[in-house]
């Protein structure tokens, strides 16, 4: 059934406490079943063979070699791959990737060429090596500045957008400030490789897969092998980190479908480090232009915000690189413009806050430019412009917004008054002192998510949901919702997830799920409490379930939370807002940047868990510290055969921050429940990263006075 | 990966040059067929990688060679010895750039696996190199060219090397090896010798295939350092605050005497296609009067010729920079 919200708001303290993850124990014992643990024991093993060429056609996959070294059993390949449909993503129209091996044609280097499936994997690894693939080769087109790249001018992210008249913003200005951006590529590099394993049982496919949407990947494997959606079951309880990675069903998963089908065996496959840099998706760069005008009193009078990024040449990715900046500040004359060009590339996909982590660094760091230029406090600029109501969404109100409770608290808490404004004005030895800021005003994501509730005979619950705990919590805060509403100890609910024949969800990704899985199961809780004969108000404990269940096995009942309609409730969804203040210390001579304090102040709504709450943010802070200072997935321009090779698809090469480039992270939640649902919650997975690079760079020119308008910033720039 | 046979030596009641010998019998049939692996952190990966895939690995971590010994002023460590046994030795304690060469070198996982022997001959980083679908590459394949030259060449060397191979030699231990006049004890077919540890390495210049002077089969069975009657430190440049190799690096042992540099010398790190001897800074400082001013003027004369691609220009003036940190720091010279 669907419902509006009517639940009603927690009252009890389960909810907001820092209850210790329900699935911590098996994960730091080692005990927990991640979707490769899942795989049949006689599983074959099958690894992929990725072109060494970047654009092209494969003429041959000589496989003979492959096949008669020891243990092989087969070698797939366009010549003889089985034939399926490209599906499109469950949520939206957009082309899902490209199943492998439908046609000869090569679209990026290390697209899949072969697969060969073998007893053990270093049989198989072996035998990928004496897999001998011709081609003929096309010049690509990988720099996102060649002018042979075709542009999609035409908004195919849904990021464009007017307001008012630019010219006149402009004209009403009496400073106008105009800068150019470029961040670059960022990998997601979850720890754990991904990995499918695929089971066919006659027609119907049972599918182990590394995702953060079971349900997505169900869909499309059904709609790929044109058989019913019930015929496909894809399990994942847990996963090795995704950071959205695992949002799409990547060719991989496809490969060990096709490879089970052919060799009638279940086959895993399992991607290797370098393919983990272009078979899974990433943070693709861009290339931004913004410009502001304000008024002396540092008025906002116009904002543009225009940025170029890649896709590859047949595929699809929404990455809405200006949201923020439509909905951020109080600003009556907007232009806001994404074009695509479609370069030989890896498909980009989403990484940890897809668009949001990249345009707010731009324009973040042009209203930092703006307050030099102003002579105006860069919080106080922030303050000024606030947006009272969504400029993005008809001037709404907000259905919740403490931004200037965050830019205030995060202020005192970093010590802003000690700053003396001057750039380069604060120096320890050789070390050059900074303090920077930037605000975060995250988009609004809710997609339906259904949940079902089971109340046992013994008074305990059971909670449903194809949704993924992507290490973020999910287990533990549905555990918390539940217990908190029927009263219930937390070791008296169960909950099972990452399964695609539980109740459909959205994806553990876009800050979404635990909005829409949280207000589903208190939906769902309420239904049952009524279907009990029960006040859906009073949390009747485990006795009184136990007496309404009576002599059944057990009751339950499934409710869909769906996207709330703003015209509707007269208010427009906010998501997460932040203010990130950070502390830098760069080395005179040498141009090292290490962070120093980072402060982090959030309004995400009704806090579920403190401790899984915090620990989105800290995490997300530690992604932003790469995003500033480090990751950088790297590839060739020069023309030549290594055209479009990534050159650091290796964890040695690509810097992550580690411990030593963390400081203690400083975290703190303002604001209340948001009043859209009953819950309260907004998503706190991506707030987290957003800012961090903008505060961090906006720290570095007060602490020497240059600019960077360029990520990651590397000591070779500050020279 | 590719097949190959796994032998262990490990027969630690056999004197050690019987079992180097039954080694170095095997590796002088077919040189590149043949490969020690000590800690492996280095031989594994680019085995793994393809880059190197030898027939036969003879795996020397169990040698009796795992003893630190001081005699006569000379630090004398066995060839598998690791990194963090040897940061951790007393004798090391106060040899700051000994010391700090080891413990800023990769991670502590890593140290625990990693020899010394391995550390001063493991291979180049250089991803075009490790990458055997990169078909340029002269340190592979001689005469196919250079990859990294247009390429993605940040991590790449400016000293020692030309328009034919620019790969770092990546060692941190060996910058500071070659600061402390270090040798190596050499055990082979043609018996035992004992090198400088700055003569060991060949430069990209001069050879971009190979890699150091070993023969055939010969191993390093010790490692000597003379310990300094000087004050010495090691200052690391890197984007990443740990766990990661050097963009630039300074090794510098001195001594000064009434502001006089009585004993000067330098190892330059992430520059060179060899762990860098700074012989042209040494000239200019050696029994002058220390001063920032003449830093400055060594560290100038040591970078002059450095050479550049687009990747590496911003190198030679950070690791000038780098060289003048260290001087300073290690003189305490201030002025
Ligand atoms: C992620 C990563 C980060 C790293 N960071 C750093 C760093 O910051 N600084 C740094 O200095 N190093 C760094 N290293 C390199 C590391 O220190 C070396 O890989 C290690 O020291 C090699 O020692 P090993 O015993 O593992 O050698 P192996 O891998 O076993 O051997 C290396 C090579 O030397 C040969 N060999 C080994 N011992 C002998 C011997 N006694 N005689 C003759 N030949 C021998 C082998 O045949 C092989 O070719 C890093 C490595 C990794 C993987
Ligand atoms: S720098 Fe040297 S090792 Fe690297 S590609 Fe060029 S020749 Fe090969």
């Amino acid at each position: 059934m669907t419902t509006t919200p009517t639940a009603p708001a927690s009252t009890t303290p389960v909810i907001g406490a820092g209850i210790t993850r329900v699935d911590g124990p098996l994960k730091v014992t080692g005990a927990v079943s991640y979707a490769d643990d899942l795989a049949p024991r006689d599983a074959l093993v099958g690894v992929l063979v990725g072109a060494t060429i970047t654009s092209g056609t494969v003429t041959l996959v000589d496989a003979s070699d492959a096949l008669a070294a020891p243990g092989v059993v087969a070698v797939l390949s366009h010549h003889d791959a089985p034939s399926v449909v490209r599906p499109n993503e469950a949520s939206a129209d957009d082309r899902a990737p490209r199943p492998p091996f439908q046609d000869p044609v090569v679209r990026f280097r290390g697209d899949y060429v072969a697969l060969v499936v073998a007893q053990t994997r270093e049989e198989a690894e072996h035998a990928a090596t004496l897999v001998h693939v011709s081609y003929d080769v096309d010049e690509p087109v990988v720099d996102i500045n060649d002018p042979r790249a075709p542009r999609e001018t035409d908004d195919p992210a849904g990021a464009d957008s007017v307001r008012g008249d630019l010219a006149r913003g402009l004209a009403e200005a009496d400073v106008v400030i105009e800068a150019d951006f470029v961040t670059g590529d960022n990998t997601n590099n979850p720890l754990g490789l991904f990995a499918a394993c695929a089971e066919w049982d006659g027609e119907a496919l049972h599918m182990w897969a590394t995702t953060q949407w079971p349900s997505n990947v169900a869909d499309c494997l059904a709609e790929a092998w044109g058989i019913p959606r019930e015929d496909v079951r894809v399990e994942c309880p847990y996963l090795g980190g995704g950071f959205g990675s695992g949002l799409r069903p990547w060719p991989y998963i496809h490969a060990a479908a096709m490879a089970a089908r052919t060799v009638g065996r279940p086959v895993r496959v399992v991607l290797s480090r370098p393919q983990m840099f272009t078979g899974v998706g990433h943070r693709p760069e861009t290339v931004q232009h913004v410009r502001l005008g304000a008024r002396r009193d540092g008025t906002l009078t116009a904002v543009e915000h225009t940025a170029t990024i890649p896709v590859a040449v047949d595929d699809d990715n929404p990455e809405n690189v200006v949201s923020g900046t439509r909905q951020g500040y109080a600003v009556e004359h907007l232009r806001a413009d994404v074009d695509q060009v479609r370069l030989h590339v890896s498909p980009p996909g989403s990484m940890r806050a897809p668009g949001e982590a990249q345009g707010n660094f731009a324009l973040e760091t042009a209203l930092d430019e703006l307050a030099v230029e102003l002579g105006i406090d860069p919080v106080e600029l922030r303050m000024r412009n606030e947006a009272v109501t969504n400029p993005d969404q008809g001037d709404l109100p907000w259905s919740s917004k403490a931004l200037d409770e965050c830019l205030r608290r995060g202020a005192e808490l970093i010590g802003w008054d000690e700053r003396d404004p001057a750039p380069r004005s604060m120096r320890e030895g050789d070390q050059l002192v900074g303090y920077g800021m930037a605000a975060v005003s995250f988009f609004y994501f809710q997609q339906p998510c259904t949940v079902r509730v089971v109340v046992r005979r013994d008074g305990t619950a059971a909670v449903h949901c194809a949704a993924m705990d992507i290490g973020t919590g999910t287990y533990t805060i549905v555990t918390q919702v539940v217990a908190d509403r029927l009263g219930l100890e937390v070791g008296d609910v169960e909950v099972v997830l990452g399964d695609s024949s539980l109740p459909p969800s959205p994806p553990a990704g876009g800050s979404g799920l635990a909005t829409a899985i949280s207000n589903a199961t208190a939906l769902a809780v309420a239904q049952v409490l009524d279907d009990l004969g029960l006040d859906p108000r009073a949390a009747p404990g485990r006795d009184a379930l136990a007496g309404a269940v009576g002599g059944r096995d057990d009751v339950s009942a499934e409710a869909t939370a769906d996207q709330p309609d703003p015209d509707q409730l007269g208010m427009s969804p906010s998501g997460a807002f932040g203010a990130k203040f950070a502390k830098v210390r760069v080395d005179a001579d040498l141009g090292l940047v290490r962070v120093e304090r980072l402060v982090s102040v959030i309004d995400c709504g009704q806090v579920l868990n403190e401790r899984t709450a915090r620990s989105q943010v800290v995490g997300g802070t530690v992604g932003g510290i790469g995003h500033a200072l480090l990751e950088h997935t790297v590839t060739d321009l020069h023309a030549g055969p290594q055209t479009g090779r990534i050159t650091n698809a290796h964890l040695a090469d690509y810097l992550m921050a580690v411990n030593a480039d963390v400081p203690d992270l400083e975290v703190e939640f303002v604001g209340g429940p948001d009043r859209l649902n009953p819950v309260g919650v907004k998503g706190v997975g991506e707030v987290g990263l957003c800012g961090v690079a903008a505060a961090i760079g906006n720290a570095v020119f007060h602490a020497t006075g240059r600019r960077v308008r360029r990520l990651p910033i590397t000591p070779d720039l500050l020279l | 990966m590719h097949p190959f046979t796994y032998t262990r030596v490990d027969d630690v009641a056999a004197a050690s040059a019987a079992v180097t010998t039954d080694v170095v019998a095997r590796a002088v049939q077919t040189p590149d067929d043949v490969a020690f692996i000590a800690g492996g952190t280095t031989q594994l990966d680019l085995m793994r990688d393809g880059v190197w895939s030898p027939g036969s690995l003879v795996d020397i971590s169990r040698l009796p060679l795992t003893d630190v010994q001081v005699h006569d002023g000379v630090l004398v460590v066995g060839a598998t010895v690791t990194m963090a046994a040897l940061a951790r030795h007393a004798a090391v304690r106060d040899v700051a750039v000994l010391r700090d060469s080891l413990l800023l070198a990769a991670s502590p996982q890593l140290r625990e696996m990693a020899t010394i022997g391995g550390n001063v001959l493991q291979r180049t980083r250089c991803r075009y190199f490790r990458d055997p679908t990169v078909t340029q590459c002269n340190k592979r394949e001689p005469g196919s060219g250079c990859a990294a030259i247009e390429g993605t060449a940040r991590t790449h060397a400016v000293l020692g090397v030309d328009a034919g191979c620019i790969a770092v030699h990546a060692s941190d231990l060996a910058v500071a090896l070659v600061a402390l006049d270090a040798r190596v004890r050499l055990s082979g077919p043609g018996g035992t010798r004992t090198l400088p540890v700055a003569e060991l390495h060949v430069r990209a210049d001069q050879d971009p295939s190979r890699d150091n002077v070993l023969a055939a089969g010969e191993l390093i069975t010790h490692l000597e350092v003379p310990l300094p009657e000087a004050r010495s430190g090691y200052l690391k440049v890197r984007d990443r605050a740990s766990y990661e190799f050097a963009l630039t690096s300074a090794a510098v042992v001195a001594r000064v005497e009434d502001g006089v540099l009585e004993h000067i010398a330098i190892g330059l790190g992430g520059v060179g296609s060899v762990p860098w001897r700074a012989t042209r800074a040494e000239a200019v400082l050696r029994g002058q009067r220390a001063s920032l001013a003449l830093f400055e003027e060594a560290a100038t004369a040591e970078l002059a010729d450095a050479f550049t691609v687009p990747g590496t220009d911003f190198k030679p003036e950070l690791a000038r920079r780098t060289l003048v940190r260290q001087l300073r720091d290690v003189t305490e010279v201030t002025a």
